[in-house]
């Protein structure tokens, strides 16, 4: 057998979520090797036949995969329990790694969630999964410097509607329709009473400081705001969409010095930019 | 502890004994410093991130000597190269200010997929060409001699017109590859394909090693799987002596990878090579 024909051979036996036998006789494998056939390619050893040595791998590759997807989303494996596993062949036949790294393994994961009609409830499942992948995004993100309170109040009144706060590249922005945040924080006390799913709309921001990933709630307003800010907006656009919004959504002006005091001091900003210096 | 350069042609020198760079210790490190001759860095682990692993690799690569150790450069794969994957590598290197880079003779997958399984090679003319062919463009990418880790594997092809150390030699030869010898592996294969590994040893150019490799296995009896979750055993150990008196002083690394216990433990175990190592300095 060619070296092309029997890579595609092997892979399709080692992928494959079934019994080695099953592994063997699908398609992607009897496309190259006849069932039948096996020790055409594989020797058998004195203690173990062709099939029980490339059982070997086969067995391996869903212990990987799980590992790393366990490894991102703590909360869904914890939630999800013995269905975990049946989670894992789902998506990993769904989203296979085509990476050189592990690491971008679980980015579809809430996508996928979100397409699944017998994991439930699917959308708190979705949401931990959104909120999960989040803490990853931001653990993985390019380190920058952190505006401090000075640099803030340097900035001439005359200029500040035309500035833009730059967000650091680990700021991530949630909105949870339902209480998984609070369920990810009892996940690694296991005397706690885990909440039970429900509906609990909340804003979370995360980010990274000193190297270790944080997150607080911020109000809807407040969330609203950053977001914008995250977009480019300059701080006078970003205060005047705040101020046109209604109800919850909506920011009063006394709250903007406060959050961008408390956003500096939590290091949600990397600088600041004026509007004319832009090239 | 560094020695004095051995006589591997590529100039590479004895970096001294080393562990691998493993988050569950960087908390140990970074307090503390420990007396350790250099680093071994897991490629892909550090090429994406931003985060603590870069802070911390690069608070270890000032201070200590460092080489790249990868699992998904896919060397013997029959789909295309990853540039990507070439370029971000040799980035890193040039970062870290890497001695060498290695990775494994095997692929990880085609397709466009990537298994993550250090997956064994047919030995045969074929595998071998397009090996050779694939080495020399990456070490022109690289920009540096590609290093190359003899696998461990649990499968033979019935296809192999040559054994694994034949391969390996002509490989390295053809493709002016280093190599990186682990004498676990040569272990494990032996047991799993019983040929004797003092042959493979023997077999090995001397001069193309730049790195050992040693680590612990899980025996099953039937076979044996390349955990690296254990002490090394004896057999291992006479495997090494073996090969030092063949090629000098090389880097010695000690693989941990799985139930991986404290610094001092991993640390403990890689110095029982200075014992083999006084041997031959």
């Amino acid at each position: 057998m060619r070296l092309a024909s029997l890579q595609r051979w092997m892979q399709a036996v080692v992928v494959h979520p079934g019994t080695t036998e099953q592994a063997l006789r699908s398609r992607g494998a009897a496309a190259h090797l006849k069932p039948g056939r096996l020790e055409s390619v594989l020797l058998p050893s004195k203690t173990l036949s062709a099939a029980q040595r490339v059982a070997i791998y086969q067995e391996m590759y869903p212990l990987r995969m799980r590992d790393a997807l366990a490894s991102d989303y703590p909360g869904l494996e914890h939630f999800l329990g013995n269905r975990f596993w049946d989670f894992v062949t789902a998506y990993t036949n769904a989203h296979p790694s085509k990476g050189y790294t592990l690491n971008r393994l679980g980015d579809h994961v809430p996508a996928f969630l979100g397409r699944q009609k017998t994991l439930k409830p699917r959308a708190f499942l979705k949401d931990l999964a959104r909120l999960e992948l989040a803490i990853t995004e931001s653990f993985d993100s390019p380190e920058a410097g952190v505006l401090q309170a000075a640099d803030l109040e340097a900035i001439q009144p005359d200029r500040l509607g035309q500035t833009r706060l730059v967000t650091v590249p680990s700021l991530r922005l949630i909105d949870l329709e339902w209480n998984a945040a609070d369920y990810l924080d009892t996940v690694r006390d296991e005397n706690h009473a885990h909440p039970k799913p429900r509906r609990s709309p909340s804003f979370m921001a995360v980010v990274r400081r000193h190297y270790s990933v944080y997150r607080f709630p911020v109000s809807e307003a407040a969330f609203l705001v950053l977001s914008d800010l995250k977009e480019n907006a300059t701080i006078a656009t970003v205060v005047k969409r705040a101020m046109s919004r209604r109800g919850a959504r909506r920011a009063a002006p006394e709250d903007f010095a406060d959050w961008f005091r408390r956003w500096t001091a939590e290091g949600l900003f990397s600088g600041v930019r004026d509007k004319r210096k832009r090239p | 502890m560094t020695s004095t350069p051995q006589g591997n042609r590529f100039g590479f020198k004895d970096l001294g004994i080393g562990i691998g760079l493993r988050t569950v210790h960087y908390p140990h490190i970074l307090s503390t410093w420990p007396k350790i001759d250099w680093f071994e860095v897991l490629s892909e682990n550090y090429m994406d991130t931003g985060g603590r692993p870069a802070y911390v690799l690069d608070q270890v690569a000032e201070r200590y000597p460092v080489a790249l150790h990868g699992v998904s450069m896919s060397i013997g794969s029959t789909d295309p190269l990853n540039r990507e994957h070439l370029l971000k590598l040799k980035a890193l290197a040039d970062r870290t200010k890497a001695h060498w880079v290695s990775d494994h003779l095997c692929w990880t997958g085609v397709l466009g997929r990537n298994t993550h399984d250090l997956l064994p090679m047919p030995y045969t003319e074929e595998a071998l060409t397009h090996t050779i062919k694939r080495a020399k463009q990456v070490s022109e990418i690289l920009e540096r001699p590609l290093v190359l880790e003899n696998p461990s594997s649990y499968v033979e092809f019935k296809g192999s017109s040559m054994p694994e150390w034949v391969f390996l030699a002509r490989l390295a030869e053809e493709a002016d590859c280093g190599l990186l010898l682990d004498v676990n592996n040569v272990y494990v294969s032996s047991f799993n394909h019983r040929f004797d590994p003092t042959e493979y040893i023997h077999a090995i150019p001397a001069d193309r090693v730049v790195q050992y490799h040693l680590a612990g296995h899980t025996n099953k009896g039937t076979h044996i799987i390349d955990t690296h979750s254990d002490h090394a055993i004896d057999e291992v150990w006479k495997l090494y002596a073996l090969s030092c008196k063949r090629t000098g002083l090389v880097a010695t690394l000690y693989e941990w990878d799985d139930d991986i216990p404290a610094f001092d433990v991993v640390l403990a175990e890689a110095r029982k090579a200075e014992a083999f190592r006084k041997a031959v300095a």
